[in-house]
């Protein structure tokens, strides 16, 4: 699915975001009790604890407890309590397309706008009626410069011969290494089926699959792995880490990574799960999450810095298409593809 | 009911409830489920269907994974009775006063737990790990070995898990073997080795079958050290449980993947033990 905006549109927003005059953030009023949120760990855990937690969450008298695993994870579990009266959560965070899923298996509640006074700033080309967008980056080609002596222009630039045994793919990545196949052998976002074929090729030119994000930024510092796939926010604070890698737009496009966080029609405690939303997409918090990770905000007051901003912006090229998974593709297709995943390219 | 039997009724009840509560009724729930149905985006559909069983049978990815988890607790049993056994022998010939410092070491491993030990071990054995900078240092080798994500990583980690519960498994049952049988072989000329393989390991039998045991059951239901060494491409059962539930959401599957390992579990640890009660004449 092509976006029906474009990257301008994107950078306008973040333009935006560099350049309005500061909002305060919408004081919460006094809450008691305590928000259990489901989210990942590593990174994503301790940025939310200092910058929405600590700055936003605990001054309201709310205690945060942290459920922290996969997202994954998260999805079995709301299927699995989505018949109990009190789940497991208050708030959840998800992939764009890991909500979806849950939305449309009822899981997720439709979002009250009165409780969330700043979801008025998030950009319209994210909004959505059951979860908020936390922040968003695009999908680009990590390479080592010292190996990899052309600058890549397409995900096909994988499968040159002469990266045979260094080229990387992140286990945990699935669906965007899926989707990135597919987009180069006659598929589309809505269709992965040709990626099989070519990725069945990478396996025979000794791809390395690596299980996590952690452990492909080991390898590119090794020189074990010489060209990925990734995120640019994580590409962004790998090269801020001293890992030896330069980024690289594919010219099929660059597909977006959407973090969503939803609250669980089952919430023991909604109100304290709208306290968290709200927070998430306060400025201070948004801030960080691009300060730190290289993530783009998604809401149009967030006044980074214009190098910061810069940095996180997707690329200056008009030619540059944004790709949004299709999400019901996904939905309905994301086992059978899991199951090849599992079974035949990694066997 | 005598007073015996009512006072032994009420001492098993707590225990028999707990077990009954926390592990039979779940088991139960876990054995139905793997008759449903399982919808893609769905979760699970009640049915009653065989095919998350039949999968099993002709899906060869299943069946290699129960191949590679049953050649690695072979390998790691086998393997960590041999080395098990000479440090059971010398904890139990050790003069009393050192005796429970020796033990000591052998459970100091137990304090840390496996995810951490597996921590160790990435450290350990990466490419650019201790193992490699030894070997490129001594120049046995060029190159860096690849020994993490591999068959070799998961072996060494769940090795050194399972060794101080063997060591201690054998070493209590070598205490109570009475010496001087061992001492009377010696007399009447048998060599050393002899009267370890005449005497000595017959007696400790029972231990060899019960630290075996213990060994192939934990290397069997292994779950961190096979993801955390093994990586994406490393395939054991237990891992394949927790994908299919928690990755997935395909309880079905995941389920009957749980029966076929513990129906696998148990088959093989009776064939173990009835054949090693029969050679050993123990059991009768």
């Amino acid at each position: 699915m092509v976006l029906n905006f474009t990257r301008r549109q994107f950078n306008l927003g973040l333009a935006m975001a560099a350049s309005s005059v500061p909002v305060g953030s919408c004081p919460a009023l006094a809450q008691t009790g305590r928000v259990v949120v489901g989210v990942w760990g590593g990174d994503y855990q301790t940025i939310s604890q200092g910058n929405i937690v600590d700055n936003l969450i605990a001054p309201t008298g709310l205690q945060t407890v942290f459920d922290t695993a996969n997202d994954t994870v998260r999805r079995t579990k709301l299927l699995a309590e989505r018949r109990l009266p009190r789940g497991s959560m208050d708030v959840v965070a998800l992939t764009a397309a890991g909500s979806y899923q849950m939305y449309k298996n009822d899981t997720l509640e439709e979002l009250d706008a009165s409780k969330l006074p700043n979801l008025a700033h998030v950009l319209p080309s994210l909004a959505k009626s059951y979860a908020i967008p936390q922040f968003f980056s695009g999908r680009v080609i990590l390479y080592n410069p010292a190996f990899v002596k052309t600058v890549p222009t397409s995900y096909n630039d994988l499968w040159n011969e002469e990266y045979s045994g260094k080229v990387g793919v992140i286990d945990v990545q699935y669906q965007a290494t899926l989707e990135s196949a597919a987009l180069i052998s006659g598929g589309s976002v809505s269709n992965f089926e040709p990626a099989k074929q070519k990725l069945l090729e990478l396996k025979k030119m000794g791809v390395r699959i690596y299980p996590t994000n952690e452990s492909m930024a080991q390898a590119l510092s090794s020189g074990e792995c010489v060209i990925c796939i990734m995120w640019q926010s994580r590409g962004l604070s790998w090269k801020k880490g001293g890992v030896p890698i330069e980024i690289a737009y594919p010219k099929e496009g660059i597909g977006l990574f959407i973090s969503d966080l939803a609250i669980p029609k089952n919430a023991p405690n909604k109100d304290a799960a709208y306290v968290y939303l709200n927070a998430a997409l306060d400025p201070v918090a948004q801030r960080a999450f691009a300060a730190i990770q290289g993530n783009a905000p998604s809401i149009d007051n967030a006044v980074l810095s214009a190098e910061l901003a810069a940095n996180v912006a997707l690329p200056d090229d008009p030619g540059l298409k944004m790709l949004l998974p299709d999400q019901d593709y996904i939905s309905k297709n994301d086992a059978q593809l899991l199951d090849w995943w599992n079974k035949v390219f990694k066997a | 009911m005598n007073t015996k039997s009512r006072k032994s009724f009420f001492l098993l009840t707590p225990a028999t409830a707990v077990v009954l509560i926390f592990l039979c009724v779940p088991l139960a729930m876990l054995f139905r489920f793997s008759f449903n149905q399982f919808v893609p985006g769905e979760f699970m559909v009640s049915a009653f269907t065989l095919e998350n069983y039949s999968r099993l049978i002709f899906d060869t990815y299943y069946g290699s994974a129960l191949l590679t988890t049953v050649g690695m607790a072979v390998g790691v049993t086998v393997i960590c009775l041999i080395m098990a056994f000479p440090i059971a022998m010398a904890i139990t010939k050790t003069p009393a006063r050192y005796k429970s410092l020796f033990i000591l070491l052998v459970f100091l491993p137990l304090f840390v737990s496996s995810a951490v030990r597996a921590a160790g071990w990435i450290v350990a054995l990466g490419q650019n790990g201790l193992v490699n900078y030894a070997l490129l240092s001594m120049g046995v080798i060029e190159t860096p070995l690849t020994i993490m994500y591999t068959g070799v990583a998961v072996f060494l980690g769940t090795l050194s898990i399972n060794l101080p519960f063997a060591v201690l498994t054998l070493q209590s049952v070598l205490e109570g073997i009475d010496h001087g049988a061992e001492d009377a072989a010696s007399n009447l000329g048998a060599k050393p080795f002899e009267v370890w393989r005449l005497v000595t390991l017959p007696l400790a039998m029972p231990g060899v079958l019960a630290a075996g045991v213990l060994c192939f059951i934990l290397t069997m239901n292994a779950y961190a050290t096979p993801v955390l060494l093994g990586g994406p491409q490393f395939r054991m059962m237990a891992p394949i449980v927790a994908s299919e539930v928690l990755e997935q959401s395909n309880w079905p599957a995941g389920a009957a993947v749980s029966f076929a390992l513990m129906a696998a579990t148990l088959l093989l640890t009776g064939i173990i033990n009835g054949y090693l009660a029969r050679r050993y004449s123990y059991g009768s």
